[in-house]
């Protein structure tokens, strides 16, 4: 029981100071901020708290981490906004949630996608900060056990989950999966300070950034799309039917979804460099897997948007494990976070937890506060979220276009980027005319730079012996489940497809 | 050729350039690596054209349905391209507004009051959001 009455005074010791009426405005300032931030395209949490970092230098910790949370929970629920809406992901987070999420909404569902997005976002983060304050330590504990092989290993099954993810057309799916990569080798080689495919061009020796892909696969690429196809293609204007809150038969059906997403995102958000892109495609993959209506997916299936909504809350709570307790960060977010410590001149890791206790278990009450008030704000907001269709398409998109290159102007100050960013528009129209899905690239920029360094880290350290995948348990059961993610649903639909 | 073949001709060059240019990456010298820089880009690149090669040879799929309306396409593309470039040229402030209410035009709109109107607005509140709050630095140009 000493554990638990521990717990309670920890508790105790975080809710005093996240309670505190300061601290608690600057909850509610960082999770309306993290919403705003969330629906533009191309600005993120990690780019809103590093811009802030200098602004709260002189403020108590507690407070500022209070703030840094607020936005990193409230970002995670704005992105989802505009992918159900308008099918433009705030987020490369909430590129799942945009497929079915904006189905939904042509469907009239758009206030139930936005509803069942809420509604999960809170049962995850809620469930996710349980987790992250009982299991933080036990988990910390599995996860040290992981070499580069295993992280290897669990990137090549995320890519490979893919291949199924892509529906019908594996060859599209794997060939989307392969541009991504492709895309994330441009720039310096961190181990040997090699340049590839720079061509001599200063603003790519940094590498393509994830945001500037994101904005330019969705964002500027739909405007194209729009502009291409609206004289020529049927696509009514949405309308809401009915009401704009869920029905019975879709609650049954959010349900198990939300807490399916809030486990995989939980433990997708603890391994460093995994993160909230990668939990939500897992949990769209493992919902398209486990539902009895697969062929549903893609066309308005509201797990679709329940799952990876959930998978990415809760995998914000559980990037926090490691930067907490360990001080390594498994996110954008959570690194931009670890540079907010540092300055303040503290060191995350098990002394923390002994030594600012106040701060640690501060940020984590707030957590708490922060889902609570995202709850209360966003509920009733999603009327007017809703409103945002009645705004002319024509004059959204083309202020879409404007945030975005504004949005891909402030990440380094660079019109190259802006560039770059029309260029990737350009090639998301030519992909999508022939049915390649975008979502695969944007994974593959994501994971292709960690899946690289780690397998090359895990045969620097094996001496150059390749069997170390196969040889070590955890990685060859990882790499087996990949096998099975690309070989057993063919097999399935050929042995269920034949005519008996 | 085949409709939809232009796609995969042009991406099987790109991905033959790409993997002539993995070729080319070599470890620096006194450097030492289990692994060379070159490796994964080589094994992403015959990924890439055995991949293309595949969808190239394979029997057709069926008719595609869109229509595209290139026109009004390249229109809006070359108008933001245009932004881009002015965006440097005369700032963001003089750039924003003309081309939200030009471009919301060519996406549709017929109403020009309205357009010009909501994008002095959006213009206006970005900047003060930004330049004013946040302490970006947005492109200065003429007025900056």
């Amino acid at each position: 029981m000493g554990a638990l009455g521990q717990l309670g005074d920890h508790l105790t010791v975080g809710f005093g100071a996240a309670l505190v009426p300061l601290n608690l405005l600057f909850g509610a300032i960082g999770v309306t901020m993290g919403t705003a931030i969330g629906v533009l395209p191309g600005i993120g949490p990690a780019l809103t708290i590093s811009l802030l970092l200098p602004l709260t230098f002189g403020m108590d910790p507690v407070g500022a981490f209070i703030l840094f949370g607020g936005i990193y929970y409230g970002a995670m629920y704005g992105g989802s906004t505009t992918s159900i809406l308008v099918r433009m992901p705030g987020e490369a987070s909430s590129v799942m949630t945009a497929v079915d999420g904006f189905q939904m909404t042509q469907k009239g569902r758009g206030g139930a996608a936005l509803a069942t997005a809420a509604v999960g976002s809170f049962i995850a983060g809620t469930f996710a900060t349980v987790m992250l304050m009982l299991a933080a330590p036990v988990l910390v504990e599995l996860a040290l056990g992981f070499g580069p092989a295993e992280y290897a290993a669990l990137m090549v099954l995320a890519l490979t989950a893919l291949g199924g993810l892509a529906g019908g057309d594996v060859a599209k799916g794997l060939l989307a999966v392969l541009l991504g990569l492709a895309l994330g080798t441009v720039g310096i080689d961190v181990q040997t300070g090699q340049a590839r495919f720079t061509f001599g061009v200063l603003g790519l020796l940094g590498g393509l950034n994830v945001v500037t892909v994101t904005v330019g696969l969705f964002a500027v690429g739909e405007v194209f799309w729009y502009a291409a196809t609206r004289q020529t293609s049927s696509a009514e204007r949405a309308q809401i039917n009915g009401s704009v809150w869920l029905t019975r038969a879709e609650w049954r059906r959010s349900a198990p979804a939300w807490f399916r997403g809030t486990v995989i995102g939980f433990f997708t958000g603890i391994l460093p460099g995994a993160g909230a892109t990668v939990a939500s495609f897992l949990a769209y993959d493992a919902e398209r897997r486990v539902s009895p209506m697969p062929d549903e997916f893609g066309r308005g299936a509201i797990e679709g948007v329940a799952g990876p909504e959930a998978a990415n809350n809760a995998s914000a709570g559980g990037s926090l494990v490691p930067l907490l307790a360990l001080g390594i960060p498994g996110s954008g977010t959570t690194a931009v976070m670890l540079a907010a410590f540092q300055m303040y001149g503290l060191q995350p890791g098990p002394l923390l937890f002994a030594q600012e206790s106040r701060l640690v278990w501060g940020l984590i009450a707030s957590l708490y506060i922060s889902n609570v008030l995202l709850l209360v704000l966003n509920l009733p907001l999603i009327r007017v979220w809703v409103r945002l269709l009645q705004v002319p398409s024509s004059l959204l998109f083309a202020a879409v276009l404007a945030f975005a290159t504004l949005g891909i102007y402030t990440l380094n100050n660079s019109v190259f980027d802006v560039f770059v960013v029309y260029a990737l528009g350009v090639v998301a129209f030519f992909l999508r005319k022939h049915s390649v899905p975008l979502a695969p690239v944007v994974l593959g920029v994501v994971l292709g730079p960690l899946l690289e360094q780690q397998f090359r880290r895990a045969v620097a350290i094996s001496g150059g012996d390749l069997s170390v995948f196969v040889t070590r348990p955890v990685s060859a059961a990882i790499l087996l489940c990949a096998l099975a993610a690309v070989t057993v649903p063919p097999v399935v639909r050929y042995v269920t497809s034949r005519p008996r | 050729m085949r409709p939809g073949r232009g796609l995969t001709v042009t991406l099987f060059v790109v991905s033959v350039v790409y993997l002539l240019g993995a070729l080319r990456i070599s470890t620096p010298e006194g450097q030492y690596a289990a692994v060379g820089p070159g490796a994964f880009p080589l094994a992403i690149g015959l990924g890439l054209v055995c991949c293309l090669l595949w969808m190239g040879l394979r029997p057709d799929r069926g008719p595609r349905v869109v229509v595209v309306d290139w026109r009004a396409g390249v229109l809006s593309a070359a108008v933001f391209l245009i932004y881009l470039i002015l965006l440097d040229v005369v700032g963001y402030l003089a750039a924003t507004v003309p081309f939200v209410t030009i471009e919301s035009r060519l996406l549709g709109s017929r109403a020009w009051r309205r357009d010009l109107i909501v994008s002095v607005a959006i213009t206006a509140s970005v900047y003060a959001l930004f330049q004013l709050v946040l302490g970006f630095r947005l492109p200065p140009g003429l007025f900056g």
